[in-house]
């Protein structure tokens, strides 16, 4: 295959890198997009963001359906198929991917499938199923991503071991589930698979689940998976793993120092992500890494190679689809010769539990630990009448505010559709917005919305459905 | 991408566009001057900071723009990527001298002089009004937000750069004095007393007038006359003119001036200084940046060569012709207009005797130079012929006396005198 010259290659075609290639032909580029998959979409739309909301959406369904027995609602109990519930999700995940494909072939992005490997730093070499492609670039984009960490204790070859990949695809409704991790994506799909019937145990090293979460958000999830799920450990870690006939063994040792065997019909290893930063070729370039293998990356998402830029996950920080859609802007712009910058800008992060968690900006918790002196305001919303209609009074929405200009600093909510709401918080603090501005705009009534308003009254101590003594004028 | 006006330096950052040197669809190379920019201090050429096809013009001849101002549009295609684009400057060089608060006893209702010192976090802003800050070089914590909270709006970032064009604008030659430039002179017919032609005054022509005006207005100048005997001087000169020219270089009286000049200087800092009347403080500069007036077509300029003091003869001579043929090409940056302590104007290649040059501010003084000439002078009771240099030493008498000026003067007048031959290497 004769070479190829591009202007600006992208190394996967993920949230970051699509993003990436289809701004960079927007602007009038040559770009080519690599892919070693053959679905676009990368971990976000295959294998992370999308299948699991999917998965969540019914899971959601069924939990809903039982809770509203109180109401004097009542079905039968739920007749789950899982070959149709895959194939439903999977459904999803194929137009999504088609839909960028799609996308691609308008904006004339050359997609080429096969796996990228560095020859310098302004050549690549492409093992496609064709042969070997060669390309020479004027910049290089590199948004490889992440994939979910399988430590070798964990690894015993074993199908009943899972990661989030495994899990995503459903192939039983395990009786008896150990989930290893309880961060966002154990806590997620443990509430899957305990809502299509699996006694769920989550262990966790750290003393609480969600831990980079402020606990006062953290605690109606936890209360609400201590219910749903068979039990929660915490200091407790996972010492020994085998495979015992259709079982998978285990021993945990809890903070009571205790070995404790049991076994399990599946596990699902949920202890981070980790860069996909192998044989990338990175050597051959200029590139640096961190020791973890992340690409180490200034706020205009330039490497230490002046022609490769990093995005997404691969770049590290937080490992978030719409992180790297916002670095894939800052890089292509900085490639573009504008002054573009990642520094300082909003990540909202959302965990899709049941509630949902979002949260934006400076935590309280964040505030403590560096000295900042905030304020905070909370809402609780037992006092919103929406979230009573919903029947889920088990959230709270609260403001950290700079006392001193009464800037709005960060927003953190736990309860019904968290996710959705967050992102008026966002551009709060993106907006500079003061807690007066948001006491000021109208919400509407009766939504969900409302509590960041009324957490903004509480700030000034008149907010109409709670009661708070007066400390602002 | 489009090219923007990049900082300027030492407190500069507007100016006008007296020219455009490029046209639209013409292939530019990095480094070209792309417009010449009229600003407080001189004329130059602002160099292009990347190659490209020019695919539009942002600015016209007449305007007035501000550093971070796009000038054009570049089609950065066919020139091969050159490693990390561009990075901008590291943002304009701190400034040395406070601007003088205008009148302290009215600071309460005047504008708010530019706070200088900007630290701590960011005000708070929309990401509109924090991209478009970036794009034009601005720093936010330098406005003043009128919103809640301190928040900056788009009004208040338009009455940033009104305050800023309008102190632009200004005369920075500090003090209230009443601008006499604004005194518009009684309109005269003079086609009625015969023929005219009326020429437009060229940009360099204004900047010129704007320049010497204000340092006739500002200055006490006292011009001390004197006469060096250079008869072995010239003989030097003679004698090594071949050598030097198999270097590459030419012997010039200058290039000696420039050597004994900066010797003199720094046994006199007080020539090597500037005054700050506003902090009630004089600036003795360590290094020694001397600027040589150049006699160009278009008019005067004044390129600066730096670090005299630090260079032999052959560097000095070399420097020399390198900025007067830059200078009369018009390729002189702005930077190289920049930063000098001390002028030396030598008309003797013209021709001429003693003048009273006008202080290139903010120096405290200059050197005028006139043509060697043969004379009668008494040398041990006889006359001799000799080849006498007139000097003339113009000094501003605020932070320099008369006493000083003699002394710095009579060493000048020695060292042309007895310069030493082991120092044309």
């Amino acid at each position: 295959m004769d070479p190829i010259h591009t202007e600006i290659v992208v190394l996967g075609a993920g949230p970051g890198g699509y993003a990436a290639a289809f701004y960079a032909a927007d602007l009038g580029k040559k770009v080519l997009l690599v892919e070693q998959d053959k679905k676009l979409g990368g971990v976000c739309l295959n294998r992370g963001c999308i299948p699991s909301k999917a998965l969540l959406y019914a899971a959601k369904l069924i939990s809903e359906a039982r809770e509203s027995a109180h109401r004097g609602i009542t079905f039968g109990s739920p007749q789950i198929e899982l070959d149709k519930l895959r194939a439903w999700k999977n459904s999803i995940v194929d137009k999504l991917s088609s839909g960028v494909s799609f996308l691609a072939k308008k904006r004339g992005v050359q997609v080429l499938t096969g796996r990228g490997y560095f020859e310098g730093s302004q050549s690549l070499r492409v093992e496609t199923p064709e042969g070997q492609q060669f390309v020479t670039f004027d910049k290089a984009i590199v948004a490889v991503g992440s994939k979910a960490a399988l430590p070798k204790a964990f690894d015993l070859g074993n199908p009943r071991v899972m990661t989030s990949t495994e899990a995503l695809e459903i192939e039983e409704i395990p009786e008896d589930l150990l989930v290893i991790g309880g961060g966002y994506i154990g806590m997620e799909l443990g509430s899957v698979y305990a809502s299509l019937g699996s006694k769920v145990v989550v262990v966790e090293a750290l003393p609480g689940i969600l831990t980079g979460a402020d606990p006062d958000l953290v605690r109606p999830i936890q209360k609400y998976a201590e219910k749903n799920f068979r039990e929660l450990r915490f200091n407790t870690k996972v010492t020994q793993m085998s495979t015992k006939g259709k079982k998978i063994r285990t021993v945990t040792i809890g903070p009571d120092k205790v070995e404790k065997e049991e076994f399990y019909d599946r596990v699902l290893v949920s202890v981070g992500r980790v860069p996909r930063c192998g044989d990338l070729g990175l050597e051959n370039t200029k590139v640096e890494q961190d020791e973890r293998g992340f690409i180490k990356v200034n706020e205009k998402q330039e490497t230490a190679d002046p022609f490769i830029f990093a995005i997404g996950d691969i770049a590290g920080g937080v490992l978030l689809a719409h992180k790297a859609s916002k670095e894939a802007r800052v890089a292509v712009e900085t490639i573009a010769g504008e002054e573009s910058t990642s520094a300082g800008v909003i990540i909202p992060a959302v965990v899709f539990t049941d509630p949902e968690l979002a949260w934006c900006g400076l935590t309280e918790g964040e505030a403590k630990s560096k000295g900042i002196t905030v304020e905070v305001a909370k809402f609780p919303w037992g006092a919103s009448g929406r979230a009573l209609t919903y029947d889920r009074p088990d959230g709270l929405t609260k403001l950290v505010v700079d006392p001193e200009t009464e800037r709005v600093l960060g927003v953190g909510i736990v309860g019904h559709g968290a996710g959705e709401l967050i992102a008026e918080g966002v551009l709060a603090i993106e907006m500079g917005a003061t807690v007066r501005d948001l006491a000021e705009s109208v919400h509407p009534h009766p939504t969900l919305s409302e509590t960041l308003m009324e957490s903004a009254e509480v700030y000034y101590g008149f907010s109409t459905h709670t009661y708070a003594p007066k400390k602002h004028e | 991408m489009d090219l923007k006006l990049p900082p300027l330096g030492e407190g500069v950052d507007s100016g006008s566009v007296v020219s455009i040197l490029v046209k639209e669809g013409e292939t530019i190379q990095k480094g070209q001057g792309i417009i010449e920019l009229e600003t407080g201090k001189a004329v130059a050429p602002v160099p292009a900071s990347a190659a490209g096809k020019v695919t539009k013009l942002l600015v016209a001849v007449g305007d007035k723009i501000s550093v971070g101002q796009p000038i054009l549009s570049l089609e950065a295609g066919a020139a091969p990527a050159k490693p990390a684009a561009a990075k901008p400057a590291p943002a304009a060089a701190p400034r040395t001298s406070k601007p003088a608060p205008v009148q302290e006893e009215t600071a309460d209702d005047a504008p708010e002089a530019e706070e200088e010192e900007v630290s701590g976090p960011e005000p708070a802003s929309s990401p509109t009004i924090r991209r478009m800050a970036r794009e034009l070089g601005i720093d936010l914590r330098k406005i003043r937000g009128t919103e809640n909270g301190g928040r900056i709006v788009m009004a208040d970032v338009r009455a940033y750069i009104e305050r800023l064009q309008r102190l632009a604008a200004q005369p920075r030659s500090g003090g209230s004095a009443s601008t006499p430039a604004k005194l518009a002179p009684e309109k005269i017919d003079f086609a009625k007393w015969g023929p005219i032609a009326k020429r437009p005054m060229t940009p360099l022509r204004k900047v010129i007038a704007q320049r010497m005006a204000e340092s006739w207005n500002t200055v006490p100048r006292v011009t001390q006359f004197d006469e060096a005997d250079i008869t072995a001087l010239n003989d030097l000169r003679k004698k090594h003119t071949d050598a030097y020219e198999k270097k590459g270089a030419r012997l010039t009286l200058t290039s000696f001036a420039l050597k004994i000049v900066a010797e003199t200087l720094k046994k006199h800092p007080v020539f090597n200084t500037s005054i700050d009347l506003a902090g009630g403080e004089v600036i003795y500069k360590e290094y020694f940046h001397i600027g040589i007036a150049v006699d160009t077509e278009q008019g005067l300029i004044v390129p600066v060569l730096r670090d005299a003091d630090k260079k032999d003869v052959l560097a000095l001579s070399k420097d020399l012709n390198d900025i007067a043929v830059k200078t009369r090409d018009r390729k002189i940056s702005l930077e190289e207009l920049q930063g000098g302590t001390f002028t030396i104007s030598n008309q003797g290649g013209i021709g001429g005797g003693h003048f009273t040059p006008i202080i290139n501010l903010p120096e405290t003084a200059i050197l005028g130079l006139g043509r060697g000439a043969m004379k009668a002078v008494v040398r041990d009771g006889k006359i001799e012929p000799r080849l006498m240099l007139p000097m003339a030493l113009s000094y501003d008498h605020r932070a320099i006396d008369g006493g000083a000026a003699a002394r710095f003067m009579i060493d000048l007048v020695r060292g042309f005198e007895t310069f030493d031959e082991k120092q044309l290497g």
